[in-house]
């Protein structure tokens, strides 16, 4: 269900599917939980690159991400922005972090 | 309990997903305006740009193909685009009061976009304020003996609005019919309630009479200003107190639609008067036109 970013191929988010994986959960849930941890993440990665640019380049990075071409976003945010890889990284992270943290009170509510 | 570990983070990440989204529109409105105007020239089916204006987020049901959804979609996306860029231009960024500058251009947006006329003050009357964090409320019993094993008409309803559980006490103008033969405006008024702050509207105890009989089921339009999504609602309760730091509540069925939730992750709605003189407008969700 996941789908293609510029960024997909940087960051991995099997561990939370396979957490959701074991639990009591159906695959139409499972799905919808899938889809919303992916829309986060993009959300939160979008805002880190938009922080990084000025305004014209953040026009040129919003054209590009709107015409679908991951790879013309991908060589343009590595122009545009120092160590942009480890960056998004550390975004990703931080934020799987709490989404596991959200995942283990929700399994210590049951 | 497959549906607490679901629900629990559903509510928990859509609320986080709107953190974000309100997060991205404060700090990039001006680029993101930009975009939502030129979004027509630009888009070529992009989920990544349409995920960016809409918060849109793949739909639970798999049925919903987005290849098989996408032509309505796209005409359905444009106008939230177009309102939820609208309302960011003219919102503060912290949640406060609006000045009467701000509602009067609020009230113009939510008119132009639902079709009705909404307006923060009627007959001389306002609440005080039009845009505030809403909480979370209960089920409130319809009649006298209506428990949560009368309360739904489906199992599917039965099953995502049981654990809000029943409020204690009736609402404010007490129970809405007198016995179980319920209309479909009694099922409705309870069902898109909103309780809100009416003892702090100005010289509301020596009006007390007069403000009584105005906000009994005074129709108002609730907009998360977030994803775009408005309800009919009706004022049936009082609330919540001020010390709670939320400034309106809503029955369950209208946070869930809203995707709103309670807690840390509180977000705001912005809730002005309907005109509605022959009550003609129905309550419950209502899209933009």
């Amino acid at each position: 269900m996941s789908r293609k970013y510029f960024y997909t191929h940087i960051i991995d988010t099997s561990t939370l599917s396979l957490e959701l994986g074991g639990m009591d959960l159906t695959p139409r849930e499972r799905l919808h939980l899938i889809s919303l941890i992916d829309s986060n993440i993009h959300h939160e990665i979008l805002d880190l690159i938009l922080s990084e640019l000025n305004p014209e380049d953040k026009k040129t990075f919003l054209t590009h991400l709107t015409s679908g071409n991951h790879d013309k976003v991908w060589k343009f945010v590595n122009e545009k922005i120092k160590d942009v890889e480890g960056k998004i990284k550390k975004t990703a992270e931080d934020l799987k972090k709490e989404l596991h943290k959200d995942i283990k009170m929700a399994r210590g509510n049951k | 309990m497959t549906q607490s570990h679901y629900s629990h983070l559903r509510d928990r990440w859509r609320a986080r997903h709107q953190d974000i989204q309100r997060k991205l529109w404060s700090k990039h409105g001006e680029s993101l305006g930009w975009l939502s105007n030129n979004y027509k020239q630009l888009v070529s089916g992009s989920l990544g740009g349409l995920m960016l204006l809409t918060g849109q987020v793949s739909s639970p049901f798999p049925s919903l193909s987005i290849t098989r959804a996408q032509a309505p979609l796209v005409q359905k996306v444009d106008k939230k685009v177009f309102l939820i860029s609208d309302l960011a231009k003219v919102l503060p960024e912290n949640v406060r009061s609006l000045d009467v500058v701000e509602e009067r251009k609020i009230s113009d947006i939510l008119s132009k976009a639902y079709g009705i006329k909404v307006v923060p003050e009627l007959e001389g009357k306002r609440l005080n304020r039009s845009y505030g964090f809403i909480g979370a409320e209960q089920h409130l019993a319809r009649y006298p003996g209506d428990t949560l094993s009368t309360h739904f008409d489906s199992q599917e309803d039965r099953k995502s609005y049981w654990q809000s559980g029943m409020a204690q006490g009736l609402g404010a103008w007490g129970y809405f019919a007198s016995n179980s033969s319920l209309t479909w405006l009694d099922k409705d008024r309870e069902k898109y309630y909103i309780a809100v702050q009416t003892f702090l509207s100005k010289d509301f105890n020596s009006r007390f009479a007069e403000y009584r009989d105005f906000y009994k089921y005074r129709k108002m339009l609730v907009v998360n200003p977030n994803n775009g999504r408005a309800v009919v609602a009706d004022i049936a309760d009082a609330g919540p107190g001020e010390s709670t730091g939320k400034h309106l509540g809503g029955s369950p069925e209208i946070m869930h639609y809203l995707e709103r939730v309670d807690g840390f992750l509180k977000g705001p709605v912005l809730y002005f008067f309907i005109y509605d003189p022959d009550d003609k407008i129905k309550l419950g969700p209502i899209e933009i036109k």
